[in-house]
């Protein structure tokens, strides 16, 4: 790219010196394009040199140079995880006006201040998310096997005390406190017969309003003699066992012919974690309210 | 060959001599009247009733609202305030295109507050001559002085402006008390430096500076000339060929021109206006004031520098007159737009209700399933409350046979008595069950009654009882 | 001025400008590299940190080969959202067994550092199977195919030996086992005698059916031990000094 048999030259100093500004050229020449080699400019320079300077002043103040022993902790002491628990007392303090009356109030308490009950209802929908979500869903809308918790059929209960209650102890989980009741798998482990559980199967279906009408006395009898124990007599469910019920609209893990059958032959025993040691008590609070709230709080 | 190429234009020291006139008046006329408006306005007060605040013109940042006179706008009536500007924009092209830069000349802040410092500057320093012997004169302690005491004056200006910019966003007297009792936040106090010294760089230094090469509306205002445009124009017909004077000499054979400049002296822009209409012409007549003035005592007629069109101009030369045309295209244009926008602003601020609601079907989940079997659907609704005082509200429903309504929120609440504070917009989570069919969305509306006075709202929604189409 | 001036011949001679570059940069990867080189400075003592057991290794090979770490971060910086999301924020113990790290760059997905334990087996298998049954808006592959194949066991001792080779405290007796260990572990203690694992790798180790498919060690079985694994090995009791204490 350079030329170095460039007319110009000034034979002497051997600078290359721009015939209309004259100052001096980089010496490039690009199809007789060339660079003026001006200072830069003096602001520049004086930027740079604070830099340096400041730099400098970095190196002192802030954990800087990596030394045999660790580095230089700098004369501010910071580190992350100071600002981190800086900003973590930041927010608790934010925060403190209402967790203070929000750890001393009752849920009925909380529920009627419409400060705290806003407080919470944030709290327990971005705590929902992060915890609740993956397995029902961002809305509690659930799936199958897992429950919705938007509508008004309650397995464990659902008052706000009930949740609070499930969501601590949590229901067939690791913890000594935890919900825990267990249906037994009518097939497979030889307590009922094919046929009869299709009976069965046919008397719960006629229950909950489908189109078999037919009143089945043989279904009706292994329910009384089987499942009432549990599902009640009027197989309305019993929420101390944890027992659906088996009269609305709503099937947590199916409500065909076939589902139900395979519910009665291999038995159902949906897991949920105990939330108590992963989450303080003012989340549980906040997500027992944000539940309740959904629309289907008793 | 070495040749001195200027790589940057450095600022060359404008010092306008006093003058007098016609024109030198109604700048004063619009100094006064504008900067009036603007110190004092922050304490002109509006009775807005016991739950607002009440300073006739209040931007209450913390709140999002603000205040003008009757006017009150929230963030989502933003458009009142683009609609000004959509107005203003078109005014000023309407203004400049028949004419020329009165807005420039007279009204902007940077021409106003330049002319207040240039007033300071002449007050303790002197005329023009005065205050170049001064400047590049040598060091003193009267130059020292009279610098020192300019210089304060233009600080305590500036601080003054910086200070009333930030009474339009807090309590007025409220501020005032809290400066005397040293109780400022230190975002006021910031604000207040930094324009302080805003004011006093633009308005002390920068001066023409910022017409010439900073503001783009000087540039793109020429674009709205044409020979018919008002224009601060040299009758170089009359003028030339220009040369002193003698007194009692005859005027045959010569101009009028005496070629005294002071045309160029008073000029604040510096230039001088017999070489044509430039770019950096302000259009603040004060050159036909000084010239005005000459051709009186020469004893010559008035105008050798006037306010006229190019065209009037010319016909003049050709012995010609020629009418000021008013009526133009671009005239029933600009003033039709004007109109037009006038309008709908007119119309959006009388629509503009007092009460809105607002409704957002829940997304997730779009509907659930009750044990009962009926379906059921949330809303978020928000509630608008202009007015400044608290209220209660009934919503109800239509568009469903035999749904119910159900509200959660603090506390228990019926549908029929939503509350809302004054001034602020309520959020309540709706609830609309029903036993439906699964069927394709339902158009359903809500409506929200003031259970005080005969206003209403209503808002289209949509009810869903099945996934997809 | 004579040293300024200097630098005009360095910018005029290429070569020299290379050399001296080179210096510059030496300098500072000395400076920045070395002091590293003692690794007791930068990792913080702490309690609890183990190897991964051949099960769990198997997984992360999985994790390695299915490219998991371009979506998902296994690094939670001690910043206040990530604390209050995702949990305690990353020791630099918690990686030191991890060749190559996985700390990956981007979060398409969530951070998975602290994954361990947070969702049921049940879960973990329906989501690699089909993710949008359990959360509608997830843009993740669905990673059915690993019900189906076997877990690649048969060659983990070796995994294990080269490990060791770049510091991983694997002993004689875990390599010698290793695939005795990785298919007890996924049997579980229900069934398979678990003491040999335990005695190896502590008795927090998970070992159970991870996939529900008695009759296979599969390569979801492996992932699953790793993923509830991740972030479960420090006794943060043990490093109250440096804690933040998330809120």
């Amino acid at each position: 790219m350079t030329n170095d048999n460039n007319e110009n030259k000034d034979s002497k100093s051997n600078k290359d010196i721009d015939e209309f500004t004259g100052i001096e050229t980089t010496g490039h020449d690009w199809d007789g394009i060339k660079e003026l080699n001006n200072p830069a400019p003096r602001w520049w320079l004086w930027v740079f040199y604070v830099c340096v300077i400041w730099s400098v002043w970095y190196w002192v103040i802030y954990p800087a140079w990596p030394i045999l022993s660790g580095n230089t902790k700098g004369t501010s002491g910071y580190t992350q995880f100071k600002e981190l628990a800086a900003s973590q007392s930041e927010i608790v303090a934010r925060q403190q006006v209402y967790l203070d009356r929000f750890e001393n109030g009752s849920l009925n308490e909380i529920m009627n201040d419409p400060e705290l009950y806003a407080f919470a209802m944030a709290g327990g929908k971005s705590m929902f998310k992060d915890n609740c979500a993956t397995c029902h869903g961002t809305g509690a809308s659930g799936s199958e096997g897992y429950p919705n918790l938007n509508d008004d059929d309650w397995l464990w209960g659902g008052r706000i005390s009930d949740i609070q209650q499930t969501i601590s102890y949590g229901i067939r989980a690791d913890n000594d406190d935890t919900r825990i009741s267990q249906m037994p798998a009518f097939g497979k482990e030889g307590y009922l017969k094919s046929e009869e559980i299709e009976a069965v199967v046919d008397y719960v279906l006629s229950l909950s309003g489908s189109d078999i009408t037919s009143t089945n006395e043989h279904g009706k009898t292994i329910f009384a003699q089987q499942c009432s124990a549990c599902h009640g007599e009027n197989a309305k469910g019993l929420q101390e066992f944890g027992a659906p019920n088996l009269t609305d609209k709503i099937w947590l893990y199916g409500g065909d012919r076939e589902d139900i059958f395979n519910t009665v032959y291999n038995s159902r025993a949906g897991m949920m974690p105990a939330w108590k040691d992963r989450l303080d008590e003012n989340t549980i609070k906040q997500l027992s309210i944000y539940l309740h709230q959904l629309g289907g709080g008793e | 060959m070495t040749q001195d190429i200027k790589l940057f234009e450095a600022q060359e020291r404008i010092y306008p001599k006093r003058v007098w006139g016609k024109y030198r008046k109604l700048k004063w006329l619009a100094m006064i009247v504008t900067l009036g408006i603007y110190y004092l306005t922050p304490f002109l007060r509006w009775n807005r009733g016991p739950n607002a605040p009440d300073q006739a013109v209040f931007i209450d940042l913390s709140n999002a609202k603000a205040y003008w006179f009757w006017i009150e706008i929230w963030p989502q009536e933003v458009y009142i305030i683009t609609g000004i500007l959509i107005l203003s924009a078109i005014a000023l092209f309407f203004v400049t295109s028949l004419f020329g830069r009165v807005w420039c000349g007279y009204f902007c802040p940077q021409t106003v507050w330049t002319d207040l410092f240039v007033w300071v500057e002449r007050i303790i320093q002197g005329d023009r001559n005065a205050r170049k012997k001064l400047r590049e004169g040598k060091w003193s302690f009267d130059k020292l002085k009279k610098l020192a005491i300019t210089h304060f004056i233009w600080l305590v200006i500036g601080w003054c402006t910086a200070g009333s910019f930030v009474l339009y966003f807090n309590d007025a007297p409220t501020l005032v008390r809290s400066f005397f009792e040293f109780d400022v936040s230190p975002t006021v106090m910031w604000f207040i430096v930094g324009l302080t010294f805003s004011t006093y760089i633009m308005a002390g230094f920068a001066r023409e500076q910022v017409c010439t090469y900073m503001c783009p509306y000087a540039r793109f205002q020429s674009a709205m000339f044409d020979a018919d445009t008002l224009i601060i124009g040299y009758d170089e017909h009359r003028g030339e060929k220009r040369g002193k004077h003698k007194k009692g000499t005859s005027w045959e054979g010569r101009g009028a021109c005496v070629d005294c400049k002071l045309c160029v002296q008073v000029c604040p822009m510096g230039i001088d206006i017999r070489e044509g209409l430039q770019m950096e012409c302000i259009a603040c007549g004060l050159c036909v004031d000084a010239c005005n003035n000459i051709m009186d005592k020469v004893g010559q007629p008035r105008g050798l520098i006037r306010y006229d069109t190019v065209n009037r101009m010319e016909a003049e030369k050709h012995g010609k007159s020629e009418k000021f045309r008013f009526l133009q295209p671009r005239t029933i244009y600009y003033s039709s737009t004007l109109i037009a926008v006038g309008l709908v602003m007119l119309v959006s601020l009388i629509k503009r209700t007092v009460l809105e609601l607002h409704v957002l079907h829940d997304r997730n989940p779009l509907f659930v399933q009750l044990s009962s079997g009926e379906i059921r659907n949330g809303y978020i609704i928000k509630i608008l409350n202009k007015t400044h005082e608290h209220r209660t509200y009934t919503l109800a429903m239509d568009g469903l046979e035999n749904a119910h309504i159900m509200v959660k929120s603090a506390g228990q609440i019926a549908s029929d008595n939503l509350y809302v504070m004054a001034d602020s917009i309520g959020m309540y989570h709706v609830f609309v069950s029903a036993e439906v069919d699964p069927a394709n969305p339902r158009d359903i509306v809500f409506t929200l009654k003031d259970n005080d006075s005969n206003l209403q709202d209503t808002y289209d929604a949509s009810f869903i009882s099945k996934r997809g189409k | 001025m004579s040293l300024l001036d200097k630098h005009k011949k360095l910018e005029r001679n290429s070569l020299l400008l290379l050399g001296m570059t080179v210096v510059v940069i030496l300098i500072g990867g000395i400076v920045e590299i070395v002091p590293l080189f003692r690794m007791e400075t930068i990792i913080e003592p702490v309690e609890g940190m183990r190897p991964y057991t051949p099960l769990e290794l198997a997984g992360q090979n999985i994790y390695m080969r299915e490219n998991c770490s371009v979506c998902h971060s296994q690094q939670i910086r001690p910043l206040r959202d990530e604390v209050v999301r995702y949990g305690h924020y990353s020791l630099a113990a918690e990686s030191m067994y991890d060749h190559p790290f996985l700390w990956g760059s981007k979060r398409t997905g969530p951070d998975l550092a602290r994954l361990g334990g947070k969702y049921s087996d049940a879960w973990h298998v329906a989501h690699m199977i089909e993710p949008r049954d359990l959360v509608p808006e997830s843009v993740m592959p669905s990673y059915s195919f690993l019900m189906r194949n076997g877990a690649k066991l048969h060659n983990i001792d070796k995994h294990l030996k080269a490990l060791r080779v770049v510091g991983v405290p694997y002993s004689d007796d875990m390599i010698a086992n290793a695939r005795i260990d990785a298919n007890i572990q996924a049997i579980g203690d229900d069934v398979a005698d678990t003491d040999g694992l335990a005695k190896r790798y502590g008795d927090k180790v998970n070992a159970r059916d991870f996939d529900g498919q008695p009759n296979l060690v599969s390569e979801m079985d492996a992932l699953i031990a790793y993923l509830q694994a991740l972030g479960t090995f420090v006794d943060f009791e043990s490093v109250k000094d440096v804690e933040g204490g998330a809120q």
